[in-house]
């Protein structure tokens, strides 16, 4: 599967301080990429390069396999649509005046507006002004402009941001169905762990501007396994036994966490503990939490 | 670029620019109606050469508050629904730019109109002497609109840059007092302060006598120095605005 968009040691420098530093983005073709990361990390601000919003200070940013400049930039962007952190409208006009611009600006058939009105379920609105819009309306609006040209790709950058649980929900599956109707690949930023878990199909954390984790979200369910906690009289001496049997052992306060095992493996564990009078005093099955990956990886408290 | 200056005017409506405009020009009509209200037939005489000096002054106040009034209006919209940001992914953002200034200078064009018209229409009610001057209203018309055009794009560049517009709204009405002022001073200084252009490219020039109090104008040469720093002046602050605009980061 080709990517869409790549970016080679993307760099972002603000007086002197890098909000990004040496982001290498692979985005497939045809995913739901899930950029996530804590507020501040850089999401919005590799989102913008990416669009060139703002000027990389280091580093290559390639879309539809082409390498992104100030020349071809706005040729590539023609299949792109956006919506960068909040959504962008005219208040004094009504929704369908709105898509009016974009469309005539974007050069896209009149037409348009009709279906991506119906895509985001504002047709019905579509007369009124968008100041009268509630914010999850202005977001479907947002969305909406960003279909217009029905791009292959769909940049969102919390696009659910500020929405009640039912403006979240209704945002989620509007943005599930694109893959499968349009044939699009979506990138969606977000700083909600259980927003993208319900979402991508690929995901990219991102902490201090820095890309500490990408791959499918289904390797990132992996490291939330079940393994085993157990304690001993005497831990020193259950490390140097555990790691004499090849058993693999991570210390975590007073516990020495194992893989998961089969039962007759942990007795005969246990029996050997015994006979060597290491005195073992609890054995406990735990599993990391998808927050508790997230929270390793980026260092900060989950949203959730 | 003509789909995004037609945009520009779908984005104007129900913005009631041409309110302010009109507002203004009913103001400038009042004002030449009150001051020639007591001239006796003599001083109709000079009826075209009084307002030909008259409208000018009145200028250094009147057009750069439309400018500073017309340039915020057609960028608040931007700023507030956080637009440029969508539109720089569709359109150059030099065009944007453009785009808005042509549009914007469409109302200074109906502005400058506006006051030829009461001028003309005065003239013609109140029987000035002598036949219609049309080469000096034209000559107003144009150096009204090139100065105004400069005020103008400045005040775009600064409604464009900075999302508070109060900052491009002080800047207009305190250029507009300082160019009113400027008056005061030699020619040399109000070179250098864009909004005393209207009293450089004045066609008419006043002599007044202390002593009889009685004022005499007269027909003065078009200070071609003046006129070509003028658009030396506009094609800097258009140069530095649209730069400045297309390298901010959004």
């Amino acid at each position: 599967m080709s990517n869409i968009i790549e970016t080679e040691g993307l760099s972002k420098q603000y007086g002197g301080v890098y909000r990004v530093k040496d982001v290498d983005l692979k985005v497939p073709e045809g995913a739901i990429y899930g950029f996530l990361g804590p507020n501040g990390a850089g999401k919005s601000t590799t989102l913008k390069m990416i669009l060139g919003l703002a000027k990389p200070t280091e580093g290559a940013i390639t879309v539809f396999g082409k390498q992104v400049n100030s020349k071809n930039r706005l040729e590539n962007l023609k299949n792109v649509g956006s919506l960068i952190e909040s959504p962008s409208y005219y208040g004094h006009l009504t929704g369908e005046e709105n898509l009016r611009i974009f469309q005539t600006l974007r050069g896209v058939p009149e037409q348009n507006i009709n279906d991506v009105l119906k895509i985001v379920r504002l047709e019905n609105q579509q007369h009124k002004k968008v100041n009268q819009y509630s914010l999850g309306m202005k977001q479907r609006l947002g969305l909406a402009s960003a279909l217009l040209g029905y791009p292959k790709l769909l940049i969102l950058d919390e696009p659910t941001n500020g929405l009640d649980p039912a403006g979240i929900s209704e945002m989620r599956e509007l943005i599930q169905s694109l893959p499968q109707k349009f044939g699009m690949t979506v990138v969606v930023s977000s700083h909600l762990l259980s927003e993208i878990d319900q979402l991508a199909t690929r995901v990219g954390i991102i902490r201090e501007g820095e890309l500490v984790y990408q791959d499918s979200l289904t390797k990132l369910h992996q490291y939330s396994q079940q393994h085993l906690a157990v304690r001993t009289l005497n831990n020193e001496v259950t490390k140097a036994f555990l790691s004499q049997n090849g058993v693999v052992w991570e210390a975590e306060d007073d516990y020495l966490i194992i893989p998961q095992m089969k039962d007759t493996m942990m007795a005969e564990i246990s029996k050997a503990l015994g006979q060597n009078n290491i005195g073992l005093v609890r054995i406990e099955e735990r599993k990391k939490s998808l927050e508790d990956i997230f929270l390793e990886l980026t260092g900060t408290a989950v949203s959730l | 670029m003509s789909a995004a200056i037609g945009m520009e005017v779908l984005k104007a409506k129900g913005r009631k620019i041409w309110l302010v405009v009109a507002i203004m020009m009913a103001v400038q009509l009042l004002w030449a109606g009150w001051a020639i209200s007591n001239k006796d037939a003599n001083d109709l005489a000079q009826g075209w050469m009084f307002f030909l000096y008259q409208f000018p002054m009145l200028n250094c106040i009147i057009m750069p508050v439309i400018a500073a009034v017309v340039a915020s209006r057609l960028s608040d919209v931007e700023h507030k629904g956080q637009t440029f940001k969508l539109l720089e992914t569709i359109i150059p953002t030099k065009r944007i730019f453009a785009a808005k200034f042509v549009w914007g200078s469409i109302y200074m064009l109906g502005a400058a109109l506006g006051q030829l018209a009461i001028m003309i229409g005065m003239g013609v009610v109140l029987h000035f002497g002598g036949p219609v001057p049309w080469g000096a209203l034209v000559g107003y018309l144009l150096f009204t609109l090139m100065v105004s055009l400069t005020i103008y794009v400045f005040q775009q560049g600064v409604s464009m840059l900075v999302a508070n517009q109060m900052v491009p709204m002080t800047l207009g009405l305190v250029g507009g007092f300082i160019g009113l002022f400027s008056m005061f001073f030699p020619q040399s200084f109000q070179k250098l302060i864009l909004w005393s252009y209207y009293g450089v490219l004045m066609q008419v020039g006043m002599n007044w006598d202390p002593i009889t109090r009685a004022t005499d104008f007269y027909w003065k040469a078009i200070d071609w120095p003046g006129l070509g720093l003028i658009l030396v002046f506009f094609g800097l602050i258009y140069g530095i605005g649209q730069t400045l605009f297309v390298r901010r980061e959004v």
